[in-house]
């Protein structure tokens, strides 16, 4: 049983709708709204959702990147919402993120040697700049691209080329956990692979924790050991990644599954066609959020909220189809 | 780098520019070469006669100042009023070729300071926003709303006359251009995901500011302080030919053209007879200015692409 | 194949290509496909390959620096590029539609929906605002969208993203076109609205018995919706042939690392395949084949000589010099993914 590097309890990340000329707040846009759960040392948790669904601000606010509104986010035995400003950019070391436009994620007017090296500059790793530098050339080689090139500029690079450098700067401080913010989902279809094993390979060498945050059910079951699936700011489904695809509870988590797009004309699956559009998370609906457009809809689900359960052993539903 | 300076010789319009502002260096730098002074202080123009009127061109030194020269023991290295005197007998030549220095000396100075203050002003708005973005950005409109030349005037009349005091209100009622500029690039520069994956690595947010969003974000800044530099000049002239600006002899091409406004039309009979004492103070302005606005007017349009990244 | 079905649309040997200030990007390059009455064709490729440009290039909505320099688009029999402008405007909307993948940049922001549907209707037929208006609101009630009356007289910001790709399909689908090209219509909703929008744009076709060019990347979609599929890359068709052998009998190494390089549900992956390399500079093509930098069966010759798109077989043409190899991979159970 490995070991629970971050647990999230309860977290909750409101933010405010001001209008009007003296921007008084008229109400609450419930990104993520008491999520919990837990993530292990080596594992990659695989969280995913569609837009709105808080999975991009959740991974934010375990980051501090987005303060949370309530709740706590304990890694390592410490609790990171309650630090202070200071603290939080030493901890920064131990948890890095790798985001989802290699467009706009690498300062267009520092050299890429300067991009990777700005972390360990920050939090005073190798402060030979000789030395600093040749780490910097060790990790571009890891991540696939030729050493000599650390003098040029983000814009003479690919896509794929600049995530792998996104991937290089998150390495350089030696996290123990990185968040992948749909990190492949930028790139062409014949690129992602390369750097999904890349990532994979990386994980193994460097004994990484990811937490992947994506849309694209595929790549998460290639990628993850667990997956944990949002709707509307809540969690509705956690579970080990076979038990999740062999065994789906939860009616959207079926609808998801069923909607994805499989490249085989053969392959025969249960059409579910969900009706309307996903509810603005200023105003969800009331009882079970995904109750408007679920296909197993019961009285009580427009009444009372369901709790996410353990309904067998790891596997967790926030559904009143299950006791 | 290279590629600017291409495109920078590539156009007419920023040939003509170069070549201009290339002369106006030469004729600053070369000043006590081309018009020798004939006094302590470079700035005091020579008087060439203690006719009120303006001469014409071609005008000799008069008897009785070559006899002070003389007897104060200054050699007298030219004579002649190539362009003529303007009123009171300065000479016109003298103060073109020094009012060049002045000229750069306005212009640079008084952008480079008010672009540093409007940048820093704006900058710590932008990054900090809520209510230090509200005040910083009300007390910028406040300035704004003085209408700049009475301003300037009133400010040169509580100070006392004289260019330094002519720069100081250049720039107190000058820098909230900068500084509205730089907010609004630094607003959306801060958007930025690399910005964001500046603070996750941990980066403390003044470095931020300093080594992330400024450098993204000056160009726009560069590029009006360049055409700033020849209004600034114009500004300043205006000022003198008001009368609160540079004192009575001083180098200045706009103390010049104030010296013209008595003999602009001329006498009755013979309309523009002291068409000099305009012209040439007067042209070099516009070709001052030209100058400025045709490079920064190419210096826009080269980092416009770069503005979206292209570098 | 079935020779009862109508031809439709016949592309030759298309060439498009951008007259830029760095040097001319062919951006399409010798495109063949052929789309019958009531079929559906899939154009595979990634960014860059030129599938967009093909779609524009047969509505002739290019302009300057991007030409069409060769090549026949024949139309009902009759090629597109020889006709004048008014023609063509005939043509768009009526006969031959469009939607594109931003719905908030192909409509109009600051015009409302019903009056966006409505052009096109006054544009094509004789029919008063007030009837037009009134077929709008009919129509968006056809692709599903709520209360179409008060819809009708909201603006594209006011919708979410799939009620704005369901007014374009209202738009594109108006005046009952027999040809619809949609543009990665669904690349950028969420998978559970892209579900919605494909059921719907199939339901809508098979009433109208029309035809669709589907342009996309993903190929879980086309494996959804498509007859035929067209793999292009760098501005070619490098493999065509029908949904079944493309996907049980790909013959191009492109198509072939394609198919084992992506992630998918029904089949567990111990490790994905890797097309190495990058998709080619339009501006610096390699000489020869063009994929052959990336190809792990690439040969001097595929170096040297571009090859020709070929009949390998009935109804499946392939563009490669090394054919044989490809079979025996996929002999090998390369292609399981497992």
């Amino acid at each position: 049983m490995a070991n629970s590097l971050l647990q999230v309890k309860n977290l909750v990340k409101f933010f405010p709708i001001k209008k009007g000329v003296f921007r008084k707040t008229v109400g609450w846009i419930k990104a993520v709204d008491d999520v919990s759960f837990e993530i292990y040392e080596g594992e990659t948790l695989g969280l995913v959702g569609e837009s709105g669904c808080g999975k991009t601000t959740t991974a934010l606010s375990i980051l501090r990147l987005e303060k949370p509104t309530k709740g706590q986010v304990i890694f390592d035995g410490r609790d990171i919402t309650k630090m202070k400003k200071s603290d939080i950019r030493k901890e920064r070391k131990n948890m890095q993120i790798i985001f989802q436009d290699p467009y706009s994620s690498l300062d267009p007017r520092m050299k890429i040697k300067d991009i990777i090296a700005e972390g360990m500059l920050t939090h005073n790793i190798l402060k030979n700049t000789q030395e600093r530098y040749k780490k910097v050339g060790e990790l571009l080689e890891r991540v696939g691209i030729p050493a000599e090139y650390m003098d040029r500029f983000p814009h003479e690079f690919s896509g794929g080329q600049r995530q792998r450098i996104g991937i290089a700067r998150a390495l350089a401080l030696e996290p123990k956990i990185i968040m992948c913010d749909e990190a492949v989902s930028a790139l062409d279809v014949s690129i992602r692979s390369q750097i999904i094993n890349l990532l994979k390979d990386l994980q193994e060498e460097y004994s990484l924790t990811y937490l992947f945050v994506a849309h694209d059910l595929s790549v998460i079951k290639y990628i993850s050991d667990r997956v944990v699936v949002m709707y509307l700011g809540k969690i509705v489904e956690i579970a080990d990644k076979k038990e999740f695809f062999n065994d789906t509870l939860h009616p959207y988590a079926q609808a998801l599954i069923s909607a994805v797009p499989v490249p085989n004309p053969d392959y025969k699956k249960e059409r579910i066609i969900l009706q309307g559009d996903v509810p603005s998370p200023a105003n969800p609906p009331k009882g079970c959020r995904f109750h408007p457009r679920c296909f197993k809809i019961m009285e009580i689900c427009s009444e009372i909220e369901p709790k996410l359960k353990e309904i067998k052993a790891g596997h967790f539903c926030a559904c009143h189809l299950y006791k | 780098m290279n590629r600017i300076l291409r495109k920078l010789f590539s156009n007419a319009s920023s040939l003509v520019g170069i070549v201009l502002l290339i002369i106006f260096i030469i004729i600053a730098l070369f000043a006590p070469l081309i018009a020798p002074p004939l006094s302590e202080n470079p700035y005091q123009i020579p008087r060439m006669s203690w006719d009120i009127a303006p001469q014409s061109p071609g005008f000799l030194m008069s008897d009785n100042i070559t006899d002070i020269y003389t007897v104060t023991g200054i050699e007298v290295k030219w004579n002649k009023a190539i362009c003529g005197t303007a009123e009171g007998g300065y000479d016109i030549f003298y103060g073109l070729i020094w009012g060049t220095r002045t000229a750069f000396k306005i212009g640079l100075i008084a952008v480079a300071i008010a672009a540093l203050i409007g940048v820093f002003i704006g900058s710590i708005s932008a990054y900090f926003g809520g209510w230090i973005d509200e005040i910083i950005m009300r007390i910028t409109d406040i300035f704004l709303s003085f209408p700049f030349l009475v301003a300037a005037m009133v400010l040169t009349t509580i100070l006392g006359r004289g260019l330094d005091k002519v720069m100081i209100a250049l720039i107190v009622f000058g820098w909230m251009g900068y500084a509205r500029l730089i907010r609004g690039s630094i607003l959306s520069a801060k958007e930025e995901t690399y910005v964001m994956a500046a603070k996750a690595l941990g980066v403390k947010d003044i470095k931020i500011i300093w080594k992330h969003l400024l450098p993204n974000t000056i160009f726009p800044v560069m590029v009006q302080g360049t055409m700033n530099i020849g209004s600034m000049v114009i500004t300043a002239a205006a000022l003198s030919f008001l009368g609160v600006g540079a004192p009575v002899g001083y180098a200045d091409w706009g103390q010049m053209v104030s010296f013209a406004r008595n003999w602009i039309i001329g006498s009755p009979g013979h309309a523009g007879q002291y068409w000099f004492t305009v012209f040439y103070p007067g042209i070099f302005i516009v070709l001052f200015v030209l100058a400025w606005n045709l490079i920064g007017d190419t210096l826009r349009d080269i980092l416009d692409p770069r503005l979206r990244g292209e570098l | 194949m079935i020779n009862s079905r109508k031809l439709l649309l016949e592309v030759k040997d298309l060439k498009t290509y951008f007259l830029t200030e760095n040097g001319i990007v062919k951006a399409v390059d010798g495109v063949d496909f052929e789309v019958y009455q009531g079929e559906t064709l899939g154009i595979v490729g990634e960014s860059g390959c030129g599938k967009s440009v093909t779609a524009l290039s047969i509505l002739r909505l290019l302009d300057y620096p991007g030409k069409t320099v060769g090549g026949e688009i024949l139309f009902k029999g009759e090629n597109l590029l020889r006709k004048s402008d008014a023609e063509m405007r005939e043509i768009r909307g009526k006969e031959i539609a469009i939607i594109f993948q931003e719905p908030m940049t192909a409509l109009n922001p600051v015009l409302t929906i019903g009056f966006q549907i409505a052009e096109a209707l006054m544009m094509h037929f004789e029919i008063s605002k007030k009837e037009a208006i009134k077929k709008s609101v009919e129509l968006l009630k056809k692709v599903g969208i709520p209360i179409p009356e008060q819809r009708v007289n909201e603006y594209p910001h006011q919708l979410s993203g799939g009620m704005r790709q369901r007014a374009m399909i209202a738009m594109a689908m108006s005046c009952d076109p027999i040809l619809l090209i949609a543009d990665e219509p669904t690349t950028a909703l969420d998978v559970t609205i892209q579900a919605q929008i494909l059921d719907l744009m199939m339901a809508l076709l098979r009433e109208f018995n029309g035809s669709l060019i589907m342009i996309t990347h993903d190929l879980g979609v086309i494996a959804e919706i498509a007859d035929r599929i067209a793999i292009m890359y760098a501005g070619k068709v490098v493999e065509y042939s029908d949904k079944k052998t493309i996907f049980h009998n790909p013959l191009h190494p492109y198509t072939l690392g394609l198919l084992t390089s992506i992630p998918r549900l029904d089949v567990e992956m111990k490790r994905l395949n890797v097309i190495p390399g990058i998709v080619p500079n339009p501006l610096h093509f390699p000489s020869g084949c063009k994929f052959n930098p990336r190809c792990r069966f690439a040969t001097d010759r595929c170096k040297k000589e571009e090859p020709s798109l070929i009949k390998i077989e009935e109804g499946h043409l392939v563009r490669c010099w090394n054919v044989e190899r490809v079979v025996k991979e996929v002999k090998k159970g390369f292609l399981v993914g497992v």
